[in-house]
């Protein structure tokens, strides 16, 4: 099992060990997906071997993984293999025209894997302080991804993250100071004290005081990575700026891997402080996201920021469904996690494509999708309402989930309001891709940017790939998934 | 876990390494010279590096001795040397005009933020008389402190100090509250920082030289 672990987290280093050999844009990015198909491979063997059994732990805890890490690492894997499939086209079209030089698709690629071995490495350590060190040096790696095209705008964008999620995960290492410092009582002298099991297991004996602070400054500090409101700022700019690859696995796999982090603190505060507190802490970050995503989606503009504040929004659901709580709250949210991380690829992807032929990111740029490119404009059409929650999608059912959980637990106003900022969110989004989707196509057509026909189906694959298996989310959940999730769901208790 | 007394010379000598940091975080605040900006964060990883080396003292640690020298090397001397030759100097930094707010307010924002690092850290959180009591409200005055610099501030560079600066306070944190932190974690963080440092300058430098070509672009839109 040790082998297996450490084997997912090295498995994409394929990409960046083909890059740095001097392979060009294709061949890279098949080493990538390669790479990436292992480690998945990797974490559904992984997974099976953890189910039932106990977790994995080694190292002085430095390493361990139960089935809520062997959940992430599927979802994470899972989404670095659709980007790396989007990768393969869309960098080599890049860089036929042009637009990227050699040199930088050999960094897009070296941070490309860097980024997703490091976020894959961060869901297998249970000590607190190296999922700090791993969770920055993963912010690094995708800084670099962001400011890759080297205008002044994704230089901004990459500033403006590489500052602000710095400085939310300083925070969040603070937080994990005062956690650290809640267990003095226990006189911890190895490092296996520093791991959140032992924690979780000795949560009787923390100081609550000190444990509430540790446990808001950690909110506070993975929740900017996770772009939770009003630490968000970040978010909106660096999705829109990245090559359109590296903004799924942004948004559909860095803020999951933030998220995780979150939830671990969350089972400790929970086990010591109790429901109030940590409820009180999530609901109020939470909806404060959706308000902001959903107001932000209405504004018509970019599409790639569309798709980022819908992250937001997502997000803020996933944080409010962690706040219900109980066994249905969570199964909801890793629901989310991963039917949102599906969808999410698929969209970004998709506007890659888009970008690409009407070399424009504008949404009012855009029209006729479906008459010129069908099978984008119909992955982009179907993403959109699974997104927002149609039937008969994934995201439906962990949203119908999520607020059956909040009506389970207590009051009915927040499920009430969560219904009533989803419909925003929908009319506005919908709204916005419908026209680009409809309509004719602009006078004169726009032209592939593809050398070949192959190169425009592998660019279909991937949304073929995850629009399929969010389509199957949606009408059965595989019974192995779901004892995983509630096995998962079971470790906040 | 051992806690120092804050009565012991190492107590004492931790308390004074907090607030000589916590004042020259105020000087970083207060300043306008770009080079002074570096100048005070250098002085202050010197302090840190002080503290570390107090703490290796009473805790008996070989780690934090090493930790002690790191800081002192790569905090004290390569960051700020290389902050100076490659930013400062090279992109001609002198004056920092891009501030949100007036000296006097953020100054007076600063020491009501450091009211209320003690008015949050003091009750009932940390038994008193120990060190950990008197250094962790300065630590956490330091960090509220390096990030009002990084609110105020517009300058990349001046934020990037910022940042250094509640890294330095998250660190002083760090070695009162938990001496035992394992030595592959503070390792993991300095590379963190470093690698952090790194790419924030390429960010730096590339962002002055398209502004300076923008506006150079302006003045050549105006000829004539």
């Amino acid at each position: 099992m040790t082998t297996l672990a450490i084997l997912t987290a090295l498995a994409p280093l394929a990409g960046p060990a083909a890059a740095l050999a001097g392979a060009r844009a294709r061949a890279s990015a098949a080493a990538e997906a390669v790479g990436a198909a292992v480690a998945l491979g990797c974490a559904i063997a992984l997974l099976t071997s953890l189910a039932g059994a106990r977790p994995l732990q080694g190292w002085d805890g430095f390493l361990y993984a139960d089935s809520l890490s062997g959940f992430f690492l599927l979802t994470v894997a899972g989404v670095t293999l659709l980007a790396a499939l989007g990768s393969v086209s869309y960098i080599a079209a890049q860089e036929d025209s042009g637009e990227l030089s050699p040199f930088q698709v050999k960094l897009y690629f070296t941070f490309f894997g860097l980024f997703a071995s490091l976020m894959l490495a961060s869901l297998e350590t249970g000590n607190l302080g190296l999922l700090f060190v791993l969770v920055e040096g993963s912010t690094l790696a995708s800084a670099a991804l962001v400011g890759l095209e080297g205008h002044a705008r994704s230089l901004e964008a990459a500033w403006k993250y590489v500052i602000i999620s710095s400085l939310g995960v300083t925070i969040a290492l603070a937080g994990t100071l005062f956690v650290f410092y809640s267990a003095s009582a226990l006189h911890p002298a190895s490092n296996l004290a520093l791991t959140w099991p032992y924690l979780l297991a000795h949560a009787p004996a923390l100081a609550p005081q000190s444990l509430r602070l540790g446990f808001l400054l950690a909110v506070v500090g993975y929740g900017t990575k996770v772009g939770l409101a009003p630490m968000h700022t970040w978010l909106p700019d660096a999705h829109a700026e990245a090559p359109s690859p590296a903004s799924a696995m942004l948004s559909a796999a860095l803020l999951n891997v933030g998220m995780y982090a979150i939830i671990r603190f969350l089972a400790i505060a929970h086990a010591r402080l109790g429901d109030t507190y940590p409820r009180a802490v999530l609901l109020s970050f939470g909806f404060a996201s959706i308000v902001i995503g959903a107001l932000f989606m209405v504004r018509k503009g970019n599409f790639k920021r569309l798709f980022a504040y819908s992250s937001v929004e997502h997000m803020g659901i996933i944080a409010v469904a962690l706040g219900f709580g109980g066994v249905l709250g969570l199964y909801g949210a890793l629901l989310q996690v991963l039917s949102h991380a599906l969808a999410k690829s698929v969209l970004f992807l998709a506007s890659g494509d888009v970008s690409l032929r009407y070399k424009t990111r504008e949404a009012a740029g855009v029209s006729g999708l479906l008459a010129a490119v069908p099978v984008t404009g119909g992955a982009l059409l179907l993403a959109t309402f699974a997104v927002l929650g149609s039937p008969p999608f994934g995201v439906f059912l962990s949203e119908l989930t999520i607020v059956r959980a909040g009506f389970a637990r207590g009051s009915p106003i927040f499920p009430l309001l969560l219904l009533a900022l989803l419909g925003v969110a929908f009319f506005a989004f919908a709204r916005t891709i419908t026209a680009m989707v409809t309509g004719s196509p602009p006078e004169p057509s726009p032209t592939s940017p593809y050398r070949d026909r192959a190169a425009v189906a592998v660019t279909a694959a991937p949304l073929i790939l995850g629009l399929a298996a969010l389509l199957v989310l949606g009408l059965w959940i595989p019974a192995g998934l779901d004892a995983v999730l509630r096995q998962s769901a079971a470790v906040i208790g | 876990m051992q806690s120092l007394s804050a009565s012991s010379t190492a107590g004492v000598l931790l308390d004074l390494s907090g607030a000589a940091m916590l004042l020259l975080a105020f000087a970083c605040l207060a300043s306008k010279l770009f080079n002074r900006y570096v100048a005070y964060y250098g002085a202050q990883s010197v302090v840190l590096a002080f503290a570390a080396g107090t703490s290796a003292v009473a805790f008996h640690s070989a780690e934090l001795w090493i930790l002690a020298a790191l800081t002192l090397v790569i905090k004290g001397l390569a960051i700020p040397f290389a902050a100076r030759r490659v930013l400062v100097r090279r992109l001609a930094l002198k004056r920092d005009a891009a501030m949100s707010t007036g000296l006097s307010t953020s100054l007076l924002a600063g020491g009501a933020l450091t009211a209320f690092a003690y008015l949050v850290t003091r009750p009932a959180l940390l038994p008193h008389g120990t060190a950990a009591a008197a250094v962790v409200p300065l630590s956490t005055a330091v960090i509220l402190l390096g990030a009002l610099t990084m609110v105020v501030r517009r300058h990349t560079v001046a934020q990037l100090i910022g940042w250094l600066i509640v890294e330095n306070g998250v660190f002083l944190g760090a070695i009162t509250l938990v001496a035992t932190f394992p030595f592959i974690v503070e390792a993991g963080i300095f590379l963190d920082i470093v690698a952090g440092v790194l790419i924030m300058v390429v960010f730096v430098s590339g962002l002055t030289r398209q502004l300076a070509e923008a506006s150079a672009a302006e003045l050549r839109e105006l000829r004539g």
